[in-house]
């Protein structure tokens, strides 16, 4: 603690978990702007990532809003905002969002993609497997010619539907903060666009990471056009991202409102590690020159060549330092807008428990289930184009 | 149509109708009725058992009290906020006592000083305001005091007091000596009293033959070149 606080703002009401709830909602809506980049715009090049993309966001989404139910505390109360809508509050309406994208888009996109494919392994397999397939082909086995192009094409419509709702989704969070007018930490207009994009850039790297591990794993090669692809989208996404942040920044100095002498305070004290050191030089303009230098976003093969081992090591490490920054963000943002004192007096400290519901191992295990989703995803439907362009060639030849 | 759209829609027409039924099963029938929340719910907070009786109750009784309180600095203090709730000692007066809170921790709950207090409310900083003495010695909690003018000088110069108290010129009131405004007490280091100057100050009763019982000397032969009290500690005079 330092200079004056209020008594009620001695203990941080939002904890880690609020902290990885935007994250992790982020993470959803980023790797299906991806996703949707190759269906609408049609990038041939990050097609192999598309179904993974899907995929992730699909086990990242059901995750998200976990750590809010565990936050609260009441996770068996939580279908009343589904049975007694109310207009008037931002937080109930995100159920109907959530569901909504849920629902609406991400799985019916999903089934769409997988359909064609279910079918064959429907027909391919035995005993429960087969069962498990029929039922998630809902019983629609006509992969004719006419139906093939009918899934196509709802595909392509849902994606166009996905991408605002993908918006709303994260925006929303954004929203939530943007809002508080008593905070001027938050209450920026800004906070819905500048939460989007960092969630764009947080789920291209996000996916770019699976992408490399899981081929890796397969002992598969690493298909280089899409990865530098995926590079360039990563650094244009990080230049508006960092452009728009610096934007909020300059308009806070320029506007020089009475809080801005406790928040430079904080900045200096409290944030310099996780704001200075790991959002803007770690996490931004370290992975921002890099990839400027290496990725084919300003010029076409990067201004330094390098062997693709070495380029993709280096895109490794990009990706992971922007996860770090990006969740710099948001624990910033999360935790940044609970350190002063609403009295711009004082700054109080938070520090993270270990066990208990919003404890670190909770925040691990939260951050961790989602990849174990998407391994049993992964296991049901297999999203590897390689072996799928093998079985297809096996199918026809 | 293709067979894709039906099924689709069956599963969420399924949804829809589970969630149409989840609705009508779940949602309490008063809800909505009066705004957004069950509209029974009022109902079953008045069956709960009243805990607290209300300060009016407590003036059928207590009438005196509640005239004071009423009259003084805790007109706004509600009896049982300090009582506790006392519903049942209202029902059953001579079974049921509800505690007098009567420790020095109890007032500093409001009264402590905290600078998130509104500007002008009362506040005391407990260690130094008159510790280890329980506050109800000094305040009446039905009717608090404002902080008076102390009467005497003896609140602020204790030493000189006592000292003076057990001294030859106990019987002496220091405003004989000191010729004190009132603003003093208040604004005691801008408004000062008057303090004796010169030797016949005291010569007017100790060079005097006809003030009885008082020692006398002889204000020209008794040690003529010096002040008195450079000699006799006026508060404490002695002779040694
Ligand atoms: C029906 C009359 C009645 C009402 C109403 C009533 N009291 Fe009393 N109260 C009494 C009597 C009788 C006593 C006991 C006096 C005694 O034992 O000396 C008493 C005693 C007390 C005492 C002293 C307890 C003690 O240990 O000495 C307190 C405090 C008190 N009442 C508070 C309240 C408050 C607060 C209310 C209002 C919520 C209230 N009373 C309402 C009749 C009443
Ligand atoms: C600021 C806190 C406070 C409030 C408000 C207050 N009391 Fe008290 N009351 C006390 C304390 C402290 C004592 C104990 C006094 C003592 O032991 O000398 C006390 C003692 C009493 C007693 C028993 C002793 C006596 O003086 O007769 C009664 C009866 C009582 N209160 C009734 C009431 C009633 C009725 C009201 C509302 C009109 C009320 N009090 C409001 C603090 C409070
Ligand atoms: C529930 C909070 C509360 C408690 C408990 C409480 N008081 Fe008070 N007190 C007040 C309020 C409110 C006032 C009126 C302040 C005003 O007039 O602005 C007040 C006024 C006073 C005053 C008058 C000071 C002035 O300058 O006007 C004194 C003295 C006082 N209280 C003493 C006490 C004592 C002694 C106790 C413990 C028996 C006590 N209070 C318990 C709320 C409380
Ligand atoms: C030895 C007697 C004594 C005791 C014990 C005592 N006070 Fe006082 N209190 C006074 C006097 C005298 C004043 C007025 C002079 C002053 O301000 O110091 C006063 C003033 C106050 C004031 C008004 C201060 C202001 O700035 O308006 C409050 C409030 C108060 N007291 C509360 C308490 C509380 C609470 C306790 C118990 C923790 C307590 N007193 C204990 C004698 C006492
Ligand atoms: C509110 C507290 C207070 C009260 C009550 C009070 N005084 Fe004082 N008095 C002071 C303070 C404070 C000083 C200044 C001491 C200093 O400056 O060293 C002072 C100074 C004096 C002085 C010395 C003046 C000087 O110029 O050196 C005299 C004499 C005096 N007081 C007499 C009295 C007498 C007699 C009374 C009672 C009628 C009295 N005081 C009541 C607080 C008080
Ligand atoms: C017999 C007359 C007399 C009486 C009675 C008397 N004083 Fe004095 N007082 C003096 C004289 C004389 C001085 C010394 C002036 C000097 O040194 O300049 C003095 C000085 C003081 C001083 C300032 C110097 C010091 O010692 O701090 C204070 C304060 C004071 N008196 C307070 C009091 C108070 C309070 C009383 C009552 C309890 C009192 N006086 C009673 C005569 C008296
Ligand atoms: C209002 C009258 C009065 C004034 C003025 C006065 N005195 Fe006294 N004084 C007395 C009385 C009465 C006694 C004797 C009390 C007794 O019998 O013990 C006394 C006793 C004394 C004694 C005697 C001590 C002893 O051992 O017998 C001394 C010394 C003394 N005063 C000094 C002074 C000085 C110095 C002053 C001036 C600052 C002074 N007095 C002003 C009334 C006064
Ligand atoms: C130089 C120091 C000195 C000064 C100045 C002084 N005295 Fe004394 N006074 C003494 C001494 C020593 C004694 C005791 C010896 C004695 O009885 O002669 C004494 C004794 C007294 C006695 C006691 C006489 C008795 O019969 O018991 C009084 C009364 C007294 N003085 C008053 C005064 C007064 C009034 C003044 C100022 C006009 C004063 N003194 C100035 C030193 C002093």
């Amino acid at each position: 603690m330092q200079g004056y606080i209020y008594p009620n703002e001695f203990e941080l009401q939002w904890s880690l978990l609020i902290v990885l709830y935007p994250y992790i909602t982020g993470l959803v809506a980023g790797a299906f702007i991806l996703a949707s980049l190759e269906r609408v715009f049609n990038v041939k090049e990050v097609q192999p990532t598309y179904r993974l993309s899907l995929l992730t966001a699909l086990a990242f989404l059901l995750v998200a809003t976990l750590p809010l139910l565990a936050h609260l505390g009441h996770p068996e109360r939580s279908y009343e905002i589904f049975m007694t809508p109310n207009r008037q509050s931002a937080m109930a309406m995100f159920g109907f969002v959530y569901a909504w994208y849920l629902m609406v888009v991400l799985l019916v996109e999903i089934w769409f993609d997988y359909r064609k494919d279910m079918v064959a392994w429907y027909r391919d397999s035995k005993g429960f497997k087969r069962w498990l397939y029929y039922a998630l082909t809902l019983g629609s086995t006509d992969i004719s010619e006419k139906a093939l192009r009918f899934d196509d094409s709802a595909g392509r419509w849902i994606t166009i539907i996905g991408i605002p709702s993908a918006f709303l989704l994260h925006g929303y969070v954004g929203f939530i903060f943007g809002s508080v007018k008593a905070n001027p930490w938050w209450s920026s207009v800004l906070m819905p666009v500048v939460f989007l994009f960092s969630a764009i850039v947080s789920g291209i790297a996000l996916v770019l990471l699976l992408y490399m591990i899981t081929t890796l794993f397969r002992w598969r090669p690493i298909n280089m056009a899409c990865l530098d692809k995926l590079a360039q989208f990563l650094f244009y996404a990080l230049v508006v991202d960092f452009s728009l942040e610096m934007l909020d920044f300059l308009h806070r100095l320029y506007e020089s409102e009475e809080s801005i002498e406790i928040l430079s305070q904080m900045i200096q004290s409290r944030l310099f590690l996780s704001l200075i050191v790991l959002q803007i030089l770690l996490g931004t303009v370290i992975p921002l020159v890099t990839l400027g230098l290496f990725s084919p976003g300003l010029k076409r093969g990067g201004f330094v060549k390098v062997r693709p081992e070495a380029k993709q090591l280096v895109y490794l490490a990009c990706a992971v330092l922007i996860q770090i920054g990006i969740f710099s963000i948001r624990w910033n943002v999360v935790i940044g807008g609970q350190l002063f004192s609403k009295s711009l007096r004082g700054l109080t400290v938070y520090k993270v428990e270990f066990l208990g519901i919003e404890g670190l191992a909770m925040t691990l295990g939260l951050l961790f289930l989602p990849f174990v989703i998407l391994w049993i995803l992964v296991k049901v439907l297999p999203p590897w184009t390689d072996q799928e362009v093998g079985r297809l060639a096996k199918a026809t030849g | 149509m293709p067979e894709q759209v039906p099924r689709l829609l069956a599963v969420f027409l399924t949804a829809s109708v589970a969630l149409v039924i989840a609705r009508s099963l779940l949602v309490p029938d008063t809800f909505g009725d009066i705004g957004h929340y069950r509209a029974a719910a009022t109902d079953s907070v008045v069956a709960h058992q009243k805990k607290y009786a209300g300060h009016q109750e407590c003036a059928l009784c207590h009438g005196q009290i509640q005239e004071m309180r009423l009259a003084g600095n805790h007109r706004g203090v509600r009896c049982e906020v300090c009582h506790g709730p006392a519903a049942n000692h209202v029902s059953n007066p001579l079974e049921v006592k509800p505690p007098a809170p009567q420790d020095r921790e109890f007032c500093t709950l409001c009264h402590e000083y905290n600078a998130s207090r509104p500007t002008g409310f009362p506040q005391i900083d407990p260690a130094d305001h008159n510790p280890h003495v329980p506050c109800i010695a000094c305040h009446e909690p039905h009717a608090p005091e404002p902080p008076g003018m102390p009467g005497d000088c003896s609140a602020c110069h204790g030493q000189i007091a006592r000292q003076k108290a057990v001294s030859h010129h106990s019987a002496v009131p220091c405003t004989t000596c000191h010729q004190t405004p009132d603003e003093h007490k208040v604004n005691p280091r801008s408004v000062r009293p008057s303090k004796p100057t010169e030797r016949d100050f005291c010569g007017a009763c100790h060079a005097q033959e006809r003030l009885a019982g008082i020692p006398q000397i002889d204000l020209t032969a008794h040690n003529p070149a010096y002040l008195c009290w450079q000699c006799h500690y006026p508060h404490y005079p002695g002779t040694s």
